[in-house]
C-alpha cells in the first residue's frame, strides 16, 4: 500500500508542473467552434431526434448556462460555492410569485430574476467573503440550505412550500412565444451564446485577469493594487445573475417548480461540472454539462448512481489532472489570447511601438480615494515614518522609529534577524497598523490606509519569498501592475467599449515595456512557475515597476540569487535609479547595500540604532556590535 | 578523536534556490564548534539538513560514521540527537511539564521513571525559572523562558549531540550571558558534543573551540575560534567586503 | 417545567452525537488542517454497519447476548469498521493528494463525501431504514412526572463516558500530549521523535470510529436511518466544531453538547420546522463574528 500512494505523489508532482500540450492549431480550434455550432443548430432538425432529445438537449443547456455561472465564482475567482442553486431558486421562485402576483410578462421577469438574483448574493455574501475556502464553502451550503428550507416553510404563504408554484407561463416575444421543445432548446441555446460572448469579453479583460489575480495569490494581489472584495463580491452577484436566468428560463418552460428542484445535491452536481470540465474554462463547463447530463441517459442502469460516479471522477482528477478535463489554455495563445482589439501581429512590432513610461510620480492618481495633502515634507523626501511603534500583545516589534526616504535615491533598511524590518515594511503598506506613530508619503497621511489604497497612492512592493501569480503568463503577471490606475470597469469590459479597448492597450504596451526592461521579453507568454528562479524575481520586478511607482519598496531583492545573478540586479537598480524611481531595500547582502545604496538606516531589536552613508555605516561600532555581538567580558 | 558527525560537500535546494552548495564539515566527540554567518548563509538549513527534516541534493551526513539516512527523521533523537530549533519552537498550547515530556517522547529508555525524574529534577536547577512556571502553559513564558524550556527539553533526554540553533535570537543581553553560562556547563560537565549555530559571532566564538563562517551557502572561512576573534575578514563576511561603490563617497 | 426537563435531556442526547461527530472534525482538523467532509457521511455508514450486523444476526445475538449485548455488538462492529474505513479514505483520497494544495483536498474530501452517501445508497437502497424495535430495551425510569427510556439513559451515559475517555486520553496522557504537540508544529514533533504518521493514524481511526459508534445510537435512539442524513448531520457537528473552536477537543464535545440543547429547546418552543434554519445561522454567525468559537482557535500559535 506504501508503494502505491508513494508512486501516486510521484505522477502527481510530474503532472502539476505540466502546462497543457497545444495540441491543434488555431485554424482547427476555428473549425471546430463553427462546426460545433452548425451542429448545435441543427440538431433539432436531424431525423433521428424527437422531442425527447431536444429536451435533453434543452437539460444539457440549463446545467451549461449554471455551470458557466459557477464558474464565475469557482472558476475564475476560486471561490467554493456549494449552495450556488441557491441563486438559481431565487431567480425562479421571483419570476413564479411575480408572474402570479403582478402579472408581469415572463420575458419582462428574466432581467428582473437576474437583477434580484444578483441583489440577493450581494446581500449574504457580503458579511462573509472575507472567509478562507474552506469555510466559506461551510457556508454557502448553509446559505443553500436556508434557502431552499425557506422556500419549504411558506413564509407569509408567499412561496406555497413544498407543493410548489405551478401555471407559470412561458415566455412571449409578442409577436411569437416560446412553447415547443424545439422553441426551447433554442431560446436557451442563444441565451448561452449571447452569456458566453459576454463572458469571453470579461475573461480577457482587467476584471477577468483581476479575478484570476485574486485565485493565483490573493496577498499579491493585494499589494499589487487590487480590491480583493469588490471583485470577490462582484464574481458573485455576476454568478447569481446568470443563475437567476437560468432559473426563469426553467420556471417559463416546466411552469412548475417547487423547493427540491435546488436541492444541495443539484448545487453539488454543478460543483462537479465546473471542477471536472476545468476550472476558468468555458468549453470545459459546457463539456462538463455535457457529461452530468448524458451519462445517465446513456447508462440508465446507473442514472440514480451518478453522483457516485462523479464524486469518484472527483478524487481521480484531483490525483491526476487538477485542471479538469478541458483546462483553460494561457500559453501558446501568445497576446492574441489576451483579447485586445487591433493588436499588431508581430508581438515585437508591439514592443516596438510602446511609448517610453512616464517618468515616476507624474502618473496621475485615483485621487478621490485618498487623503489630501496636508503633511509639510521637507524637501526632497518622499516617505518618512514618525515615531512608528507596533507592538503584537506585549512583544514590541517596532519602536519609535523615524525613517526617511529621498526622492530620487536608493534607501537601505538593514538589521540583524528578528530585528523587525519586514514587520516595519509591513506598516508602511499598511498591512498593519501601528500602535503609534504616523507613515507620511508625498505630504499625504497614510497610515491608516488599506493595502490597495496606498498601492493606489504610489507604493509598489516584492516580496522575501516572491509571490508570482504562477499559472498566469509573464506578460499577464506584468499586466497586474497598471491594473490601479485603470478605470475601465465591468460593462465597459462586457461591451468592448472603444475607450476600454484604448486602455488595455496602453496597460499591454507598459507591462510590455517594463517586461523588456528587465530582460525577460522572450518569456513573455511563458507561465509565470515555469521560469527559473532568478528570472521570477525579475518578473516580479517588473510587476513593481509597471505600477509606476513613487516609490518602490523591495523585499530582500537578492535573496537566493547568485553572484552573477545579483551584479545583474544590481546593474538593473542603477537603471532604475537613473530613470528617476525611488527606491527603499530591506536587504542582507551587504555588498548588495554598501554597493548601490545612497543612505542605510539599520535596525536592532525594533529601533533603530544607525543611520548614514553606507562607509560610515560600514565603521560604525555600534552596528558592528549589532551583527557580531559584543566582545565577550 | 573520534568524529561524532561528518558532513562532506553537502548541496541542498529549497526548490529552484540553492541554499547549501557543498558544505563540508566536521565535529569530533565532545568539541564545541560553532557556525556563523549572516542571515540567509544557510545555518539553520545546515542544521535541519541534520536532523533530516530536509532531503539533500547530493553530499553525505554520517553520524558516528554510519550514513544518516538510515535512520527516519523521527528516529534521530534515539540515536542522541538534540536539535533546539530556531525561534524556540515551544509547544505553546502545551505545560512546560508537558514540553520537556515530550523531549524524551522518542527515547525508549528514558521513559517515565526514576531516571527521567532525575533528569528533569536536573533541569530545574539549571533553570529554576522553569520549575517556578511548570504548570504553566509554555506560550505564555517570555523569550528567555521560553529558550530556557527549549534547551531543557533538547537536554532532557541526555543527548551526546546537540545541535543549537541561534539560542541568543531576540534576547536581552543577561539573558543570553545566562543561557551561554548554561551551554558552557552543559559541555563542560555532561561533555555533550555541540554545534551551535549563532548570528552573534562574538560570543559563540568565545565558546566554541572552532568556527565556520557561512557565506551564501558555502564555507567562506574556518578556523580555530581563537584566530578567528580576531580576524578582519570576519567583520567583511558580515558587513560585506570592502567594496564601496557609492559615487557620493 | 417537566417539558423543559424533556427537552433538555433530549437536546443533551442528539448534542452527544453532535459532540461525538464533532469530535472527529476537531481531532483530524487539528493535525491535518483539513476539513474532513466526509466524515458526515461515515456516520451514517457506521449506522447502517449495525443496522446490518442486526439485521443479519439479530435473532442469534439477541439469543445469546440479550438485547444489550445485541447492541454492544452493533457498536463495536461500526467502531471497528468505520475506523478502518477512515484510515482507507485517508490513503486513497487524501495523502496522494496532500501535496497538489489546499483547495485540491477540499474538492477530493468532497468527492469522497458523495462516494460514501452514493455507495450507501448504492448497497442499502434509497429507501430510509429503521432500526427494528426488538434491538432496544423499552424499559422506562421515572422521575416524578418524567419518564426517560433507559435506552436514553444507557446512550448518555455511553456517550458522556466516550468523551470523557478521549478528553482523559488527549488532556492528560502523554501520547495525547504528544498529538496535541504534533498538531501544532509537525517539524519539531518529528524531533521529538514523534512518528507523524503514526498520529495521523491515530486520528483517522479514532476520530471516524467516534463518528461511527453515534451513528449507531443514532439509529438505536431515533430507528430511522437514510443514506443522506450524514449531509446535514455533519453539517450541524461541524457547526458544534466551530462553535467550540476548531482543532480544541473540549471545545467540540461543549459545542455539540449547546448545540443540541439550544437544537431541541428551539424545536419545543419556537418551531421545528425552522430549526435547521436555526442552527444554519447560528454557523454563519459564529463564522461571521466569532470565528475562533466559544474558546478559541487550538492550533499553532505565534510563539
Amino acid at each position: 500500500m506504501a508503494d502505491l500512494t508513494s508512486k501516486l505523489t510521484q505522477r502527481i508532482s510530474k503532472t502539476q508542473g505540466q502546462s497543457p500540450q497545444r495540441k491543434f492549431p488555431r485554424a482547427t480550434g476555428l473549425v471546430l467552434l463553427v462546426a460545433a455550432v452548425i451542429l448545435l443548430g441543427a440538431f433539432p432538425l436531424l431525423p433521428f431526434v424527437n422531442n425527447y432529445l431536444i429536451d435533453v438537449g434543452f437539460i444539457v443547456g440549463i446545467y451549461a448556462l449554471l455551470g458557466l455561472s459557477l464558474n464565475i465564482v469557482l472558476g475564475e475567482v476560486g471561490l467554493f460555492d456549494l449552495g450556488h442553486m441557491a441563486f438559481c431558486a431565487i431567480g425562479a421562485y421571483t419570476t413564479g410569485i411575480l408572474f402570479h402576483q403582478l402579472h408581469l410578462p415572463i420575458v419582462i421577469l428574466l432581467p428582473i430574476s437576474a437583477i434580484v438574483a444578483g441583489g440577493f448574493a450581494y446581500l449574504v455574501t457580503s458579511p462573509v467573503i472575507h472567509l478562507r475556502g474552506d469555510y466559506l464553502c461551510i457556508v454557502t451550503i448553509g446559505i443553500g440550505e436556508i434557502v431552499r428550507l425557506v422556500l419549504q416553510n411558506n413564509p407569509g404563504g408567499l412561496t406555497n412550500g413544498p407543493n410548489g408554484i405551478g401555471n407559470i407561463g412561458n415566455p412571449d416575444f409578442g409577436l411569437f412565444s416560446i412553447q415547443s421543445p424545439a422553441q426551447f432548446y433554442y431560446y436557451i441555446w442563444i441565451v448561452i451564446g449571447l452569456v458566453i460572448i459576454g463572458l469571453i469579453n470579461l475573461q480577457k479583460s482587467r476584471v477577468g485577469r483581476a479575478w484570476n489575480y485574486i485565485r493565483e495569490d490573493e496577498i499579491a494581489a493585494k499589494a499589487n493594487g487590487i480590491d480583493v472584495r469588490s471583485f470577490k463580491l462582484l464574481a458573485f452577484v455576476l454568478g447569481a445573475a446568470i443563475a437567476g436566468i437560468a432559473g426563469n428560463i426553467y420556471a417559463s418552460k416546466y411552469m412548475f417548480i417547487e423547493p427540491n428542484n435546488f436541492s444541495f445535491m443539484e448545487s453539488a452536481l454543478l460543483f462537479c461540472i465546473v471542477l471536472l470540465g476545468g476550472l476558468g474554462s468555458i468549453p470545459g463547463s459546457l463539456l462538463g454539462a455535457a457529461v452530468i447530463v448524458i451519462f445517465p441517459e446513456i447508462f440508465r442502469q446507473f442514472a440514480s448512481y451518478r453522483l457516485l460516479f462523479f464524486g469518484a471522477a472527483l478524487i481521480v482528477m484531483m490525483i491526476f489532472r487538477p485542471g479538469g478535463l478541458w483546462p483553460r489554455r494561457r500559453e501558446g495563445l501568445g497576446f492574441a489570447g489576451l483579447g485586445i482589439a487591433k493588436l499588431p501581429r508581430d508581438e515585437n512590432a508591439l514592443l516596438a511601438e510602446a511609448p517610453v513610461p512616464p517618468r515616476p510620480g507624474t502618473v496621475p492618481l485615483k485621487t478621490y480615494r485618498l487623503p489630501p495633502v496636508t503633511v509639510a515634507m521637507s524637501e526632497g523626501l518622499t516617505l518618512e515614518t514618525k515615531a512608528i511603534t507596533l507592538k503584537f500583545g506585549g512583544l514590541v516589534a517596532v519602536s519609535n522609529f523615524d525613517m526617511s526616504v529621498a526622492t530620487g535615491k536608493i534607501t537601505s533598511l538593514i538589521g540583524p534577524n528578528g530585528a523587525g524590518k519586514t514587520t516595519l515594511f509591513n506598516v508602511i503598506t499598511g498591512i498593519y497598523r501601528p500602535n503609534k506613530g504616523k507613515v507620511v508619503f508625498q505630504g499625504r497621511d497614510i497610515t491608516k490606509l488599506k493595502p490597495h489604497t496606498i498601492i493606489g497612492a504610489g507604493i509598489a512592493r516584492t516580496f522575501q519569498n516572491i509571490r508570482l501569480f504562477p499559472s498566469l503568463t509573464c506578460i499577464e503577471n506584468v499586466m497586474s501592475g497598471p491594473h490601479c490606475h485603470a478605470r475601465e470597469g465591468t460593462w465597459p469590459a462586457v461591451f468592448r467599449t472603444p475607450a476600454q479597448a484604448r486602455e488595455e492597450r496602453r496597460i499591454v504596451e507598459l507591462a510590455s515595456y517594463r517586461l523588456n526592461q528587465v530582460g525577460l521579453w522572450a518569456f513573455r507568454n511563458e507561465l509565470a512557475k515555469n521560469l527559473p528562479y532568478g528570472k521570477q524575481r525579475l518578473l516580479e520586478l517588473a510587476r513593481a515597476l509597471a505600477t509606476s511607482p513613487s516609490l518602490l519598496i523591495l523585499d530582500e531583492p537578492s535573496s537566493g540569487l547568485n553572484d552573477k545573478e545579483t551584479e545583474d540586479l544590481m546593474a538593473m537598480l542603477q537603471v532604475f535609479l537613473g530613470e528617476g524611481f525611488t527606491m527603499l531595500l530591506i536587504e542582507h547582502d551587504m555588498n548588495v547595500v554598501m554597493g548601490i545604496s545612497d543612505w542605510v538606516t539599520v535596525m536592532d531589536m525594533g529601533s533603530k540604532i544607525a543611520e548614514g552613508p553606507p562607509q560610515e555605516i560600514y565603521n560604525n561600532p555600534l552596528v558592528i556590535e549589532a551583527y557580531l555581538g559584543k566582545e565577550e567580558d | 578523536m573520534a568524529a561524532v558527525l561528518q558532513v562532506e560537500t553537502l548541496c541542498v535546494s529549497y526548490g529552484a534556490v540553492e541554499a547549501l552548495k557543498g558544505i563540508s564539515l566536521e565535529l569530533d566527540e565532545g568539541d564545541i564548534v560553532a557556525v556563523l554567518g549572516s542571515n540567509g548563509a544557510g545555518k539553520t538549513t545546515l542544521l535541519k539538513s541534520i536532523s533530516r527534516l530536509l532531503v539533500p541534493r547530493s553530499g553525505s551526513i554520517r553520524l558516528r560514521g554510519a550514513d544518516i539516512n538510515k535512520f527516519a527523521p523521527y528516529q534521530l533523537i534515539q540515536q542522541g540527537i538534540a536539535h533546539v530549533p530556531e525561534g524556540r519552537k515551544v509547544f505553546a498550547t502545551l505545560t512546560v511539564e508537558e514540553n520537556l515530556r515530550m523531549g524524551v517522547f522518542g527515547v525508549r529508555h528514558m521513559a517515565p521513571g526514576k531516571e527521567y525524574k532525575k533528569t528533569r529534577e536536573w533541569i530545574f536547577r539549571l533553570f529554576p525559572r522553569l520549575l517556578e512556571r511548570r504548570k504553566q502553559l509554555a506560550g505564555t513564558l517570555s523569550g528567555g523562558e521560553q529558550q530556557m524550556l527549549a534547551i531543557g527539553r533538547g537536554l532532557i533526554s541526555k543527548p551526546s549531540l546537540m545541535l543549537l540553533d541561534e539560542p541568543s535570537l531576540g534576547l536581552a543581553p543577561v539573558i543570553v550571558q545566562e543561557i551561554f553560562r548554561v551551554i558552557r556547563q552543559i559541555h563542560q560537565e555532561e561533555k555533550v558534543s555541540i554545534l551551535l549555530v549563532e548570528q552573534n559571532a562574538r560570543k559563540a566564538l568565545g565558546l566554541a573551540r572552532y568556527g565556520y563562517i557561512l557565506e551564501t551557502g558555502k564555507i567562506a572561512i574556518q578556523g580555530d575560534a581563537c584566530d578567528l576573534r580576531n580576524d578582519e575578514r570576519v567583520k567583511a563576511a558580515y558587513l560585506g567586503g570592502a567594496k564601496v561603490n557609492n559615487p557620493a563617497c | 417545567m417537566d417539558t423543559l426537563i424533556q427537552q433538555l435531556i433530549n437536546g443533551l442526547t442528539i448534542g452527544s452525537f453532535y459532540a461525538l461527530v464533532a469530535l472527529g472534525y476537531s481531532m483530524v482538523y487539528g493535525v491535518m488542517k483539513l476539513i474532513n467532509f466526509a466524515h458526515g457521511d461515515l456516520f451514517t455508514l457506521g449506522s447502517y454497519i449495525g443496522y446490518t450486523v442486526l439485521v443479519v444476526g439479530a435473532s442469534w445475538v439477541t439469543a445469546t447476548f440479550g438485547i444489550w449485548g445485541g447492541m454492544a455488538i452493533a457498536l463495536v462492529a461500526a467502531m471497528i469498521g468505520i475506523g478502518v474505513a477512515g484510515l482507507v479514505m485517508e490513503r486513497i483520497a487524501y495523502r496522494p493528494v496532500y501535496k497538489a494544495g489546499r483547495l485540491p483536498l477540499v474538492v477530493s474530501a468532497l468527492g469522497m463525501s458523495f462516494v460514501i452517501s452514493q455507495g450507501i445508497m448504492a448497497i442499502w437502497g434509497p429507501n430510509p431504514q429503521a432500526y427494528l424495535s426488538g434491538w432496544t430495551p423499552k424499559d422506562f425510569l421515572q422521575f416524578g412526572n418524567i419518564r426517560v427510556p433507559v435506552l436514553q439513559i444507557a446512550i448518555l451515559v455511553l456517550a458522556l463516558g466516550l468523551m470523557a475517555l478521549i478528553y482523559w486520553l488527549v488532556e492528560r496522557t502523554t501520547f495525547g500530549a504528544a498529538i496535541r504537540a504534533a498538531a501544532q508544529d509537525r517539524d519539531t514533533a518529528t524531533l521529538m521523535g514523534i512518528n507523524f504518521n503514526l498520529i495521523i493514524f491515530f486520528v483517522f481511526a479514532l476520530g471516524p470510529a467516534l463518528g461511527g459508534m453515534a451513528g449507531v445510537m443514532q439509529g438505536l435512539k431515533y430507528t430511522r436511518i437514510s443514506f443522506n442524513m450524514g449531509w446535514l448531520y455533519g453539517l450541524k457537528a461541524f457547526t458544534a466544531t466551530i462553535l467550540g473552536g476548531i482543532g480544541n477537543i473540549p471545545g467540540a464535545m461543549i459545542g455539540g453538547l449547546l448545540l443540541g440543547v439550544m437544537e431541541a429547546l428551539f424545536e419545543g418552543y419556537v418551531s421545528g420546522a425552522w430549526k435547521d434554519v436555526f442552527i444554519f445561522l447560528i454557523l454563519i454567525l459564529v463564522l461571521i463574528w466569532r470565528p475562533t468559537g466559544l474558546f478559541g482557535e487550538k492550533t499553532a500559535e505565534k510563539v
